[in-house]
């Protein structure tokens, strides 16, 4: 792995990813995105890669990345949060590429990898079943040996950006237990649906296998791992972004309570909308804390704690800091808040799907207990 | 989990230290080589040495196990006064002994017995001697060492710099802070204790309530009213009090969970030289922002008193002697409990990272303080669901009527050392940049504004 970036290059890259993204997904490109119902937009992607390099900043050397980890990704996934980047990045430079590194198979690594890191391609990991956690002894999805490959059917009901991804990482059982599996994301056997999303900035897709043509990743039953590693991962990555969109509405509250003007002083001079905006500050502060330390854990900086108790606590704090923000932020804001046009409830939404895409907080609490081993 | 330091609590109301300290950085000012080794790794090892040869290193694990030893979860001390007194001896010794090393005073100026380094050597030293079972010394460091002799630094006659400093930073002499009143808490520009001068001689008259350590200073610091006729900010004078002086009376106050943790002072014509007055006359207001700012940063300091009975094992210990291990509400409670407690400890390891990289202290001591209250609180009330009606009445179980204490303790973590309303005051003003409240208080002659009455609530 490449050596961790000083503070100083991490405020640059922070700036740099700051200044496209202001550029490039303001709240009028967002709110345009929305209203067509578009997943995201192309040519924004393809600059991210090509301009600011962004999707291979976390992937190995010798498959075109540039070897750098979470630390130096927080910084980016912080700023993509804050700017409620409708973007295919979540599902495919942490979930699946993740699960690729994870596997430890050289082949698919060396088929796949280049192709994310260049933002040619996009990718998802689809592991949950039943109640939509990612527990692996709900999965009913069944692979196959069939001459020379693997047919995989089932049924992954939730799957981020599933519809549009080009490759799609599958949890499937064989007689050996949960395994991985690539599969096309056009190819017959599979049918993708695009469902209608709380969070109208990140799509989801119901994927049906019918016997999908699939190539195994890694060892056959050797799953379990990558998707604890990788939820553990996606946790600490999620937690960033939560702490970014929590950090937009404490900007925009903030903004807000000191221009907007009744009974003939600005609102902010009140208590109580200042003291809203000093929870809200608090909140964000340990958040931050919290993502940072995960972060480093996933790096194995030297005093960090075990990765699995950091990110189930980032998770936790940073989903309701950030569930807490973008409540209070509507209120802060009154009646336009409400509106449509305002992006307040996109961030409300954003908010609340974080919170209950790996499980919700009944089962984020419990998976904290069990990494403490209580 | 991170507490304040040792069982000392400055209960002034007033929170502006963590937002305005940021000139605490003070070199040598002389011309002799500095008596202290000059890199880091120099003071790092010699600051081992010390220890090494003169503590123990505390050991691994939590002190208090879940079902053994004293059944006692306290927050504020409840020693007999013997055992107190005990305990600053221990503390005067080991201040002693330390500045002898040159860690006394790590910040001072040489020509007063510091070591003339910096804060992060400060920093650093503290989270070293940490490792070690030493002496807690908070009834030396935290007022009187971390706040007022700061404050007689910048603001004291040469005379008055001389007699003190020294000898506080040798343990010799303990201060206390008489700055809030009945009627001044979180408004602490509201003092109403009267200063009256006459010749080189002050007579002062009042009382000043929440200070902690009274009963064993020798030395206060009081702010006084000497103009009524000016605004409220601009008629204050801040005195250096013996408190062994005739007129001086410390009683102690018992508050509601049982111990008397801090006093009530009054002051009865008590005559104070005119040498003993920090700053200029009516200009004590500046000279006290000088003691707030001094205040020091909570984050990472100490060894809580506390700390061990919230650690998760206790916690766990808990859960399970009450059968409620598999109880799924109490395991989300525990969970969520832990969450915050463990994020809290985050914030505070990256503040203590940063300030050792050389930037200057953030806004985290403040939010750090916030959670601080609002973890313990969430404890106690955790431990109060799960003990049940065995908190009603002591049962004499091991680890159940035993929170009461803590139960009783926590409303003041929400109070002290700055009410959590002005806190987050200071924090939307200062950080977020809201308005003040407008206000015409600053600018009306104290004489003229209206004011609660002695005897009422003061924070």
């Amino acid at each position: 792995m490449t050596e961790p970036i000083g503070q100083q290059e991490l405020d640059e890259l922070r700036h740099g990813v700051h200044d496209f993204l202001t550029a490039k997904s303001g709240h009028d490109q967002v709110q345009r995105l929305v209203d067509t119902d578009a997943p995201y937009d192309p040519a924004v992607w393809a600059q991210m890669a090509e301009q600011l390099g962004l999707q291979g900043l976390g992937l190995p050397t010798e498959h075109g990345g540039d070897g750098y980890g979470l630390p130096e990704l927080r910084v980016v996934l912080e700023e993509m949060g804050r700017a409620l980047l409708p973007s295919a990045f979540l599902s495919t430079v942490v979930m699946a590429a993740s699960a690729l590194v994870r596997s430890g198979d050289e082949a698919a690594q060396a088929a796949h990898l280049p192709g994310i890191a260049a933002g040619k391609t996009t990718a998802t990991f689809a592991v949950a079943e039943g109640y939509g956690s990612w527990a692996i002894e709900e999965i009913e999805t069944t692979a196959r040996r069939v001459d020379g490959g693997w047919a995989v059917t089932g049924e992954k009901p939730l799957v981020v950006d599933g519809a549009t991804a080009d490759l799609v990482l599958v949890v499937a059982r064989t007689p050996a237990g949960p395994s991985l599996f690539a599969i096309p994301g056009e190819t017959g056997g599979l049918t993708r649906t695009p469902l209608r999303t709380l969070d109208l900035t990140r799509k989801m897709a119901r994927l049906v296998f019918t016997g999908a043509p699939a190539t195994l990743v890694g060892r056959e039953g050797g799953a379990q791992d990558v998707v604890d590693h990788v939820l553990d991962l996606t946790a600490t990555a999620l937690a960033a972004e939560q702490v970014g969109g929590a950090r937009a509405c404490l900007e925009a509250s903030a903004a807000y309570a000191r221009d907007r003007r009744q009974f003939g002083r600005a609102i902010g001079s009140f208590q109580a909308i200042k003291h809203k905006c000093a929870d809200m500050f608090a909140r964000v502060q340990l958040a931050q804390a919290a993502a940072a330390e995960a972060a480093n854990a996933a790096a194995g900086l030297p005093d960090a704690p075990p990765l699995g108790v950091a990110a189930a606590v980032a998770h936790s704090v940073c989903s309701e800091a950030f569930m807490f923000t973008a409540a209070e932020n509507i209120q802060v804001h009154g009646g336009i808040g409400f509106t449509w046009e305002h992006p307040a409830h996109l961030y409300y939404r954003r908010a609340k799907s974080s919170q209950l895409l790996l499980g919700g907080p009944t089962v984020y609490h419990e998976r904290l207990l069990q990494r403490l081993g209580v | 989990m991170t507490a304040m330091t040792g069982n000392v609590h400055p209960l002034t109301p007033v929170g502006y230290k963590q937002l305005e300290d940021s000139h605490r950085t003070r070199t040598a000012g002389g011309v002799e080589a500095p008596p202290m080794p000059s890199t880091m790794d120099d003071f790092v090892r010699s600051a081992r040495e010390f220890l090494d040869a003169n503590a123990e290193l505390r050991g691994g694990g939590p002190e208090i196990e879940w079902g053994s030893g004293a059944d006692r979860i306290a927050y504020f001390s409840a020693d007999p006064p013997e055992v107190a007194a005990e305990k600053v001896r221990a503390a005067r010794a080991w201040q002693r002994q330390r500045h002898e090393a040159g860690f006394g005073w790590i910040t001072g100026p040489e020509e007063f017995g510091g070591a003339g380094l910096t804060t992060v050597h400060e920093i650093v030293y503290a989270a070293l001697e940490a490792e070690y079972a030493v002496p807690d010394t908070g009834v030396l460091s935290v007022i009187g060492l971390g706040m007022i002799g700061p404050t007689i630094l910048a603001h004291g006659n040469p005379e008055t710099r001389e007699r003190y400093l020294p000898s506080m930073y040798r343990g010799e002499t303990i201060a206390c802070q008489l700055f809030s009143e009945p009627g001044a808490g979180s408004d602490l520009a509201g003092v109403e204790t009267r200063a009256e001068r006459d010749g080189d001689t002050w007579l002062l008259n009042g009382q000043k309530v929440w200070t902690s350590i009274a009963q064993h200073a020798d030395i206060g610091m009081a702010l006084c009213r000497t103009d009524p006729n000016k605004p409220k900010h601009k008629g204050i004078t801040a005195f250096l009090v013996d408190m062994k002086a005739p007129g001086v009376d410390v009683r102690p106050l018992r508050q509601m969970s049982g111990g008397a943790e801090f006093n009530e002072v009054f002051l009865s014509d008590v005559a104070v030289p005119d040498s003993h007055r920090l700053g200029a006359v009516d200009d004590g207001w500046r000279v006290a922002l000088t003691t707030l700012m001094n205040e020091r940063a909570t984050v990472g300091g100490g060894h809580s008193p506390v700390a061990d009975a919230l650690s998760l094992p206790f916690l766990v210990g808990l859960l399970k002697a009450n059968g409620r291990l598999q109880d799924t509400a109490a395991r989300r409670a525990l969970a969520e409990l832990y969450s915050l407690q463990t994020a809290t400890e985050y914030l505070n390891r990256q503040a203590q990272r940063r300030l050792r990289a050389g930037e200057q202290p953030g806004p985290e001591a403040s939010v750090s303080k916030l959670m601080y209250a609002q973890n313990l609180t969430r404890c106690a009330h955790f431990a109060a669901d799960v003990v049940g009606p065995r908190l009603v009445a002591d049962t004499g179980a091991w680890g159940a009527f035993s929170w009461s204490e803590l139960l009783l303790s926590v409303p003041a973590l929400r109070i002290l050392g700055g009410t959590e309303e002005i806190m987050k005051n200071i924090l939307a003003e200062r950080v977020l940049g809201l308005p003040k409240e407008p206000g015409g208080d600053s600018s009306t002659p104290f004489r003229e504004l209206r004011r609660s009455g002695t005897g009422g609530g003061t924070a």
